[in-house]
């Protein structure tokens, strides 16, 4: 027997278990039920991929690894791809497919490997054993960045990691690592010191004994980047990596950079090598004959020595050993193994991978920093793949056109705006830039159609009139006495809620210009710590200089001006400080010695003041640029003399982006590393929201404020949309306690928008668009699964109008409805009358929303209304509503009167064949009866070119649905036709009724002779609701 | 004494452990919560009975299927019957909808279609005797609740003439042990590649017992739905063998 001391423990063990168990995704997804994130891309510029892999026997799979935006998969030889990693770190290093089980089990290698400021961290390595439906995480959680993958063919067990580890830090978790058992277990088989990582891995395709391993000294801060080193090398095993050895002759003297390696599948004896070194004479690629027993150097052209921490990948290709391709600014391939060099064909600048297809050499596939191209014509030709949305933003702003657009800044992709919603879905075309090179910060003036872009480090900052397609370039310049100004490479911009021509930008500086750009003052001092050591760009890139820019340092970072007071302004910089004045810039203040817990120099990422109180703010600060990527988010309501933190451990990840509710004080929105989180307690717990939101890194986040909607610039999946988040405001445990609960319906506007759009073909990205439906939104406390759930709109009085599909997730459900109907009956005739598939809208008024779920009914009111905004005054609405109510019942009365001229053929045609002899009589009658018919519907021919000539059913559906679908006034010309119509009618009746007076006696004399049934019709009412 | 309360603690985990669910274990609770493997078994067929709801549209339709992998779905729109995959045990025809004649299915469709028509009345029931696998993934929150998420690997099928494994994933609630959701891959057409599910609600008892999802919403992944709900849930109906031959002379 366990005694209740016992017990108590023992349950205590438990209950931590399940409280462990429930994080905060599976918080976030038993509350959020059905609310969705609604992708727009962009893809017409895509983003940046970092490895590209093939099945190795069917040339139809390609894998792609994004830089940000996870794995996708191709099935049609990369004509179009699908996410595979959603759930999962988006930063893609390496990729894997088993050679021995290449359907179902693939490795992926968190971590883009390509080392450029921007780059973001891994969390470790995943395996599919299931062709990519589910993912296990295999652990090396803390690499950081995994460079290669390689499975021996042999045995499928053994798995090698080239872990390049971490960048910004000293790190023991990297080197060679290889599992003998699928990845359960790990051992560190070669291992440089805490600088150095392996940036390159390859295994003899004929012999898996045989391994070749690049290792590379490197480390950035936020203000340098250093490649190369003593401990730079390139090793060989010849055991499976029970012993290494420096394969170095040939190779240049002194210290070396990055290394890449290949060798060619059709000859293992022939091996590349491009080398970073000391002097720039001996960069370059080399190659060697005996399988690295020495090298030559063969070519040290731009294409092969720049960037090498950018741009290190060689492909061989897989038939021919001279033929050798080098990812670089524009990609290289050398067709006389390696000796002479040409550019790939036209794509877009930055590749990364390249890699030729396992049948044909003349198709490969190509990763850049603007996606992954075709190349049918081994690479002379590209051919851009157009459903790959990794665009990678840095940020993003809205405006208040309706519907409103997205503006954001593309790494190395420029400048953009484009709108939320569009005819058809958001299409390529429907983007604009407004900006080149890399863009950041892209800010619609608040009442002209001006628009501010800019480009890395402020070196071209645009006023833009999308108008007149007139740009000046309006950047704060030194003035005399000035020093350097320092603009970070993501230079902040700012504007103001009180004066729409008020600019704001910061270098060291906060600048304020009050004529757009035209005149600029500083109203601050250097706001950094202006650390001399921290400022010397110039020295930067180790063995290969690289002074792009990017490494600026002790800059200002984000501007805010209080949407409150004018003269509030806050300034974080990327060196740690948070200033603020109070006096529009006389004076500031250093406020960030006051947060508690925040090391010190972590750079300050956002500022957001609130709406709630003059002096309350956020502030975020991510401290991986010094190997710190704890969550860091506080808030202040005295101005930053005192702050708390806001973040807890339910967030895995760094922050990059905190945003605050207008309404409810305590709802926020934090955009992390690994995905978006939700607080409805302003800050005490966080729930990550997973529904169609990838774990991105979400580096800028907006609440629209008229639309509710929380728009994420992500940095790998373009521009995420949660629409309408104004129910979370609503979350109370009191909501939260109920079974269910209505959430109050918000006044819903028709839309009137019916033109055309969706010009997209089958291979093209389109984004999703917002719903204008009505919303019916209520939370279950539990999933409705067993027992019948409806729901319907009623109107006042009870009657039903509309049946809607109820959600039954747990949480947050919602349901749209269109303001239809039910489209009328419709005559039965040979073909289909296409009008009458017209469903009738409701007219503005009050609504009742029923849903029952067993034997519990719950209701709420739903007011419709017409756009406030139309044009078209609600007199002519009326009168659409008059006509299309008319048509509508017009319609019905045609199909019953078709229904009765059925039956009576029906009828007469029994009486005939059960009484030959009455044919004589009844044949008048059938031939009246079926030449009305031929003038009611269409009785010969097929619903496409063989149709017959349209009779009165489709001349009065096709009136029926022109005005029916549109908000105006009948026209005189519609109204005409309607009275032709209605007078057809008349005569058809007539007709009818006519040939029954003369001989309906004789028939139902034949029938009642022959014992048969008389012609009984169902009533109008009852025919309405058959499927006759 | 503290090596004691370790072992009880630790004996309390092994059986939080044991607790575990096998694969075998949720389908055995799945069949009898639904009304018995035995009642499953002896079902010759189903006829569904509901209205599909597009836009304020409802349009009616008949789905029948049989054990032997015979079937139909009728609908009726604007008066007019419209026959969609029907499967005579030989020929799969449609109704096309332009011209309202019928027309066939190609081969590889068909033999695919043949194949998974054999699961009826459930890929579960004797999937051992199919030669099917099933493996138990692990708890997943799906619609909000906890389920246990199996995969089920049944026979290969073709696409565009190459073999494609053909793995369906059913996510079984926790607590009733029926299935929430099922998700697959879409091997052809627009689609292809994006993952296809169906989520079931709306659980009711039939008149021999068994209990069926009244309604199914059919959609991708991440996107929305289209629920279909049945008004009526027949079994073992009949219908004239004629209604699935493909029509001749058309």
């Amino acid at each position: 027997m366990i005694k209740p001391k016992l017990m108590l423990i023992a349950f205590m063990l438990v209950a931590t278990l399940r409280l462990q168990a429930q994080d905060a995704t599976v918080k976030g997804k038993e509350l959020f039920g059905d609310m969705r994130a609604r992708h727009i891309g962009p893809a017409l510029m895509s983003g940046r991929v970092s490895d590209i892999e093939l099945h190795p026997k069917n040339d139809r799979v390609v894998y792609i690894g994004a830089a940000g935006g996870g794995v996708w998969k191709s099935t049609n030889g990369g004509a179009t791809f699908n996410p595979i990693f959603d759930e999962y770190c988006q930063s893609i290093g390496a990729i894997a497919v088993d050679p021995t089980n290449p359907d179902q089990v693939v490795w992926v290698g968190t971590g883009e490997p390509w080392t450029r400021n921007s780059v973001t961290v891994g969390d470790g390595i995943y395996k599919t054993n299931d062709g990519g439906s589910t993912w296990q995480k295999m652990g090396l959680e803390k690499s950081e960045r995994i460079a290669g993958i390689q499975v021996n063919p042999k045995n499928p067990n053994e798995v090698y990691v080239a872990v390049l580890g971490a960048l910004w830090s000293d790190s023991e978790e990297r080197g060679l690592y290889k599992t003998t058992d699928g990845g359960k277990t790990w051992n560190k088989i070669l291992y440089i010191d805490k600088t150095t990582g392996c940036s390159d891995l390859i295994i003899d395709p004929k012999d898996p004994n045989v391994i070749y391993a690049a290792f590379w000294e490197f480390r950035r801060t936020a203000w340098s980047f250093n490649s190369g080193g003593s401990n730079s090398a390139l090793y060989k095993s010849v055991d499976g990596g029970k012993t290494w050895n420096k394969i170095h002759k040939g190779f240049p003297a002194g210290k070396l950079g990055r290394i890449a390696v290949a060798v060619a599948p059709s000859n293992s004896n022939i091996l590349y090598a491009v080398i970073e070194s000391e002097q720039d004479k001996d960069k370059g690629l080399y190659r060697s004959d005996d399988a690295g027993a020495s090298w030559k150097f063969t070519n040290g052209d731009f294409g092969l020595v720049v960037r090498p921490f950018y741009f290190s990948r060689i492909t061989v290709d897989p038939k021919n050993p001279d033929v050798v391709v080098k990812a670089g600014l524009l990609g290289s391939i050398s067709r006389d193994g390696g000796n002479t060099f040409k550019n790939l064909g036209t794509m877009h600048a930055d590749i990364h991978d390249i890699v030729f297809d396992i049948n044909n050499s003349d198709r490969m596939y190509v990763a850049t920093d603007g996606g992954v191209y075709r190349s049918w014509d081994g690479g002379t030709t590209m051919e851009m793949v157009e459903n790959l949305p990794l665009s990678q933003f840095y940020q993003i702003s809205v405006d208040n056109e309706e519907p409103y657009n997205v503006y954001g800044g593309l790494q190395d992709n420029g400048s953009w705006f484009g709108p939320s919603s569009s005819p058809g879905g958001v299409e390529a075309r429907d983007w604009q830039v407004v900006g080149v090179g890399d863009g950041y910060r892209v800010l619609r003036h608040p009442t002209k159609k001006i628009i501010y872009s800019e480009m890395q480090g402020a070196e071209n900052v645009w006023r833009y009139d999308p108008v007149k397609n007139e740009a000046k370039t309006i950047q704060p310049l030194a003035s005399k006495g000035d020093p350097k100004l320092r603009f970070n490479w993501n230079a902040p911009m700012a504007i103001s809620a009180f004066k729409p021509d008020r600019f704001y930008m910061g270098s060291q500086f906060v600048h304020r210009s009050e004529d757009m750009g035209d005149t600029w003052v500083k109203i601050s001092p250097d706001l950094t710590t202006n650390d001399p050591l921290k400022t010397e760009q110039g020295k930067s890139g180790g063995l290969s200089k690289d002074n792009s820019g990017a490494e600026n340092h002790c800059t200002v970072f984000t501007i805010a001006e209080s949407p409150l007071d004018e003269n509030i302004v806050w300034a974080g910089t990327d060196d740690g400080n948070v200033q603020v004045t109070k006096d529009g810039g006389k004076t500031w203040t250093n406020v960030v010695a006051n947060i508690p817990g925040l090391p010190k120099n972590t750079s300050c990422w956002h500022i957001e003041p609130s709406v709630f109180g003059k002096g309350t703010a956020y502030a975020v600060f991510t401290g991986y640029q010094h190997g710190d990527q704890k969550p860091y988010a506080y808030k202040t309501t005295d101005f930053g003399a005192t702050w708390k933190s806001v973040t807890s451990n339910d967030i895995v990840g760094f922050v990059r982006n905190i945003q605050e509710d207008y309404v409810n004080e305590n709802l926020l929105f934090l955009g992390t590393e690994f995905g978006l989180y939700i607080s409805v307690d302003g800050g005490t717990s966080w729930l990550k929201f997973t529904n169609n939101m990838p774990s991105v890194a979400v580096h800028f986040l907006d609440l629209h404020k008229k639309t509710n909607d929380l728009v994420m610039g992500t940095h790998g999946r373009g521009v995420i949309i949660l629409d309408d988040v104004s129910p979370l405001r609503q979350l109370t445990s009191e909501t939260l306690a109920k079974d269910f609960h209505f959430f109050p319906i918000k006044p819903a506007i028709m839309n009137e928008s019916n033109g055309f759009g969706g010009t997209a073909t089958e291979t093209q990205f389109v984004g999703a668009n917002a719903s204008t439906n009505a919303k019916i939104v209520y939370y279950l406390k539990k999933r409705h699964t067993i027992g019948k759930m409806t729901a319907e709109i009623q109107d006042l009085n009870g009657n039903k109008i509309a049946d809607l599909d109820a959600g039954k997730a747990k949480g947050i459900n919602i349901i749209d409805w269109n303001f239809a109907t039910k489209p009328p009956k419709i005559a039965t005739g040979k073909t289909f009358a296409f009008g009458g598939f017209t469903a009738p809208r409701v007219p503005a008024g009050t609504y009742k929303v029923v849903i029952t779920k067993g034997k519990d009914v719950f209701t709420n009111d739903l007011i419709v209304q017409y756009d406030p905004k139309s044009n078209i005054p609600v007199a002519d609405k009326k009168a659409n509503e008059e006509v299309t109510k008319k048509l509508f019942d017009m319609t019905q009365d045609l199909a019953y009167l078709v229904y009765e001229v059925d039956e009576t053929i029906k009828a007469a045609e029994t009486a005939k064949s059960k009484s030959p002899s009455s044919a004589k009589a009844i044949n008048p009658f059938l031939n009246e009866l079926n030449k009305l018919k031929e003038t009611l519907v269409i009785t010969t021919g097929d619903n496409y070119v063989g149709m017959g000539e349209p009779q009165l059913r489709e001349d009065l559906s096709e009136l029926y649905s022109k005005v029916a679908s549109t908000f105006y006034k009948p026209s005189a010309a519609e109204l005409d036709n309607l009275s032709a119509i209605a007078e057809r009618m008349q005569t058809a009746k007539a007709t009818l009724k006519k040939a029954k007076e003369k001989h309906n006696a004789k028939l139902n004399e034949v029938l009642a002779k022959n014992k048969l049934e008389p012609i009984i019709l169902k009533p109008f009412e009852e025919f309405l609701k058959s499927s006759q | 004494m503290k090596r004691k309360l370790l072992m009880i603690a630790a004996g309390l985990l092994v059986s939080t452990a044991a607790m575990a669910q096998t694969a075998d274990e949720i389908i055995a609770k799945y069949f009898e919560n639904t009304g018995g493997l035995d009642k499953w078994k002896s079902l010759k067929g189903l006829k569904y009975s509901g209205k599909l709801n597009q836009g304020g549209m409802e349009i009616p339709f008949e789905n029948y299927v049989f054990k032997d992998g015979r079937q139909t779905t009728i609908y009726s729109l604007q008066g007019k019957t419209i026959r969609s995959n029907v499967f005579d045990g030989k020929d799969l025809w449609s109704d096309n909808y332009m011209t309202m004649k019928a027309e066939k299915s190609d081969a590889e469709t068909t033999e695919n279609f043949k194949q998974e028509a054999a699961d009826f009345p459930d890929a579960f029931v004797d999937y051992k005797a199919k030669g099917y696998k099933v493996e138990f993934l692990g708890k997943e929150t799906v619609e909000g609740s906890e389920t246990f998420k199996l995969k089920l690997t049944k026979k290969p099928i073709k696409v565009d003439g190459k073999e494609t494994e053909n793995v369906v994933y059913y996510y079984f609630d926790a607590t009733e042990y029926v299935p929430l959701v099922m998700e697959t891959e879409i091997k052809a057409g627009p689609g292809k590649g994006m993952v296809s599910q169906v989520k079931y609600s709306d659980y009711q008892e039939l008149s021999n017992g068994l209990i069926i999802a009244f309604t199914q919403a059919f959609g991708a992944k991440g996107g929305p739905s289209q629920p279909i709900t049945m008004t009526s849930i027949q079994i073992d109906p009949t219908l004239d063998a004629k209604e699935l031959a493909f029509p001749a002379g058309q």
